[in-house]
């Protein structure tokens, strides 16, 4: 299945919401970065970094709005924050401190799952059980490429398409699999192997939050109104090592790296909603005043 | 030998699976073929026309499914009770038992306390195909978080299904298909076990303590009562192996200096060895002679033409119980 164009999506978010997106992109990276700083100084055991996948992220999360339950894989950071989950609350796991630093149920963003794939059938069995219970059954599960390879993907997705469940299936498509590529671990799209067990799908470019805003409001459109199913599938670019552990130069080229940074989704939006003079140097400056007072924050908290 | 007639075992987990749909509008059974036909063993015979499609859920043909949606279930409040059809397909659900339902509420730091069952058909004696006659319940006693009962009758099946559906932790029954239609079995002394999670002494004797499970419970008190008078056997029947009613088994070895224990799972690394390694911490002193287990050697269950051979009987534990009173 091609990837549709962008021209596709006309269906433009409104201002506010394009400086949301990008607000939320910006304190993700920052968060991120301090992330990365705090495990070089061993304050945080690991970080599985989402730096290239933050439109995806913010852009599928804003999308949904607050109702929907989150089922998230383990680096969905940009979605945990933009949930409220604060930066000390995300950490702590990475630290050692706890296997979930937040409420799951206040922010509606539930404990990250380590085991590749196993929250996908939490997610449609919790969304079974809300309806049957007469609650709000709108459920979103965040799987990565890699995952899908786990056969709890393919039951969850047929689970979800012979009940009827009301599930998003967001696939954040980072290209690997820890060290194996996209190209060997599958034959077709995850959306096509979606389409294959009865759910509608779509597979879009996760480098423009307003591709993903427009895509993933169609998609919850759809959950809701048919009460159904629907898949996602984001290509992302992964911008570094699968975690803090990982060495990503021993199996990547020097190319395809900087290919990903070149096509990074934080200064390219940045750069545009700049040229279209919905943000000036003011509303930069406070971002990244908000910024720098989280990551000293953090600092204070964890080193 | 005496012998009683009472409600099999089937019967007695449909009457208290209905019990417990009509008492807990939270409660809903899941899995394979256990609505229209009312499982494959008939345990929940007539529960899908008495509670609805919704609440006696026909599953898909995928363990993993079944407990992974389950898992779910819990999170949304609901109290999930899940047959897998035969204890040897129990493994594809491993993962989602043990990673997952054993630890969510550790994970959630206590907001989710899943009271979860995972009903398991098990053990041998009925000439089963491969795969349908094993006894894997040492496997999930070693994993903190859940809980492993395995009665030996409905009345044991009854208070434990009724107590594990208010734990708020997962609990896997396993129960012994040759009991499920069986009506006379061995009597048994009428003392009530202390609580729902407690062994039960169902023999009073003075000479060696047999602790046992499951099924094979009858074997071992049909045994104790062919060698009364010339000796006279205690039997404990623990019901729950996670965790292990210890206490109860430790005061009957006070009173009797003898232990063998008997179970259908295999013996190495078994649920013998953990009582076994029990006993001598805490109870050497009690003891006139050495911890014996009887239970099948490390193979896999036979084709059914030898499981004769695999499962002990009747005669190996008097033999035993003989050779350790000598």
């Amino acid at each position: 299945m091609a990837l549709k164009s962008e021209s596709e999506y006309a269906t433009d978010p409104d201002s506010d919401t394009r400086r949301s997106l990008l607000r939320h992109m910006l304190v993700a990276r920052g968060i991120d970065e301090e992330a990365r700083q705090l495990h070089k100084q061993g304050a945080l055991d690991l970080w599985p970094s989402c730096q290239g996948q933050e439109a995806a992220q913010v852009g599928s999360a804003l999308a949904v709005g607050p109702a929907p339950t989150v089922f998230p894989s383990y680096r969905e950071h940009a979605v945990a924050l933009l949930r409220g989950v604060t930066p000390d609350e995300l950490f702590a796991q990475w630290a050692g401190r706890t296997f979930c630093g937040w409420d799951p149920r206040r922010v509606r963003f539930f404990p990250y799952t380590m085991v590749l794939a196993a929250q996908t059938l939490h997610a449609v069995g919790y969304s079974i059980g809300q309806r049957l219970q007469g609650l709000e059954d709108f459920v979103v599960v965040y799987i990565g490429d890699g995952a899908t390879s786990e056969g709890d993907m393919s039951e969850a997705m047929n689970l979800a398409a012979v009940e009827s469940a009301a599930v998003l299936f967001v696939c954040q498509n980072n290209g690997w699999a820890i060290s194996k590529p996209a190209e060997e671990q599958m034959r077709t799209s995850v959306a096509e192997r979606a389409r294959g067990f009865g759910i509608e799908s779509v597979r879009v470019p996760g480098q423009d939050p307003e591709t993903v805003y427009s895509s993933c409001s169609r998609a919850a459109a759809h959950v809701r109104g048919e009460r159904a199913p629907y898949l996602v599938e984001i290509q992302v670019g992964r911008i570094h090592g699968h975690s803090t552990s990982d060495a990503q130069e021993v199996y990547r080229t020097p190319d395809d790296i900087a290919q990903t940074r070149a096509a990074d989704p934080v200064p390219a939006y940045a750069a545009r909603l700049s040229g279209l003079g919905l943000v000036d140097t003011a509303w930069f400056d406070a971002v990244d005043e908000e910024v720098r007072e989280l990551r000293e924050r953090l600092t204070k908290e964890y080193v | 030998m005496s012998t009683v007639r009472s409600a099999s075992l089937a019967e007695s987990i449909n009457t208290a699976l209905a019990d417990l749909l009509e008492q807990e509008p939270r409660l809903l059974l899941l899995g394979e073929d256990i609505g229209r036909l009312g499982g494959v063993f008939r345990v929940t015979r007539g529960l899908q026309e008495r509670f609805g499609k919704d609440r006696v859920r026909d599953a898909l043909l995928a363990e993993s499914t079944i407990v992974g949606q389950a898992v779910g279930m819990a999170m949304s409040g609901l109290v999930p009770v899940c047959e897998i059809q035969f204890d040897g397909f129990t493994y594809p659900a491993v993962n989602q038992l043990v990673t997952q339902a054993a630890r969510i509420g550790g994970r959630w730091n206590g907001q989710v306390s899943p009271s979860l069952v995972v009903r398991i058909p098990t053990g041998g004696g009925f000439r089963g195909v491969e795969h349908h006659s094993e006894s894997n319940e040492a496997l999930f006693a070693r994993l903190p978080g859940i809980s492993v009962a395995c009665p030996s009758t409905g009345e044991d099946a009854d208070q434990i299904l009724r107590y594990a559906v208010t734990l708020g932790s997962p609990v896997v029954m396993y129960e012994p298909i040759r009991l499920y239609w069986q009506r006379n079995t061995p009597a048994r002394a009428p003392e009530p076990a202390r609580s729902p999670t407690a062994a039960r002494v169902v023999r009073r004797g003075t000479d060696l303590t047999i602790a046992t499970y499951g099924a094979i419970t009858h074997e071992v008190l049909e045994a104790a009562h062919a060698l009364d008078p010339d000796v006279d056997v205690e039997v404990v029947d623990l019901r729950w192996v996670a965790p292990l009613d210890m206490d109860t088994v430790l005061r009957s070895v006070a009173r009797t200096g003898r232990l063998l224990i008997v179970h259908e799972g295999s013996k190495d690394v078994g649920i013998g060895a953990e009582i076994a390694a029990a006993v001598a911490e805490r109870g050497f002193d009690a003891l006139r002679g050495p911890v014996r287990r009887l239970a099948p050697d490390r193979r896999p269950y036979p084709p059914a033409d030898f499981e004769k051979g695999y499962l002990i009987g009747v005669q190996a534990i008097k033999d035993e119980v003989l050779v350790m009173t000598k």
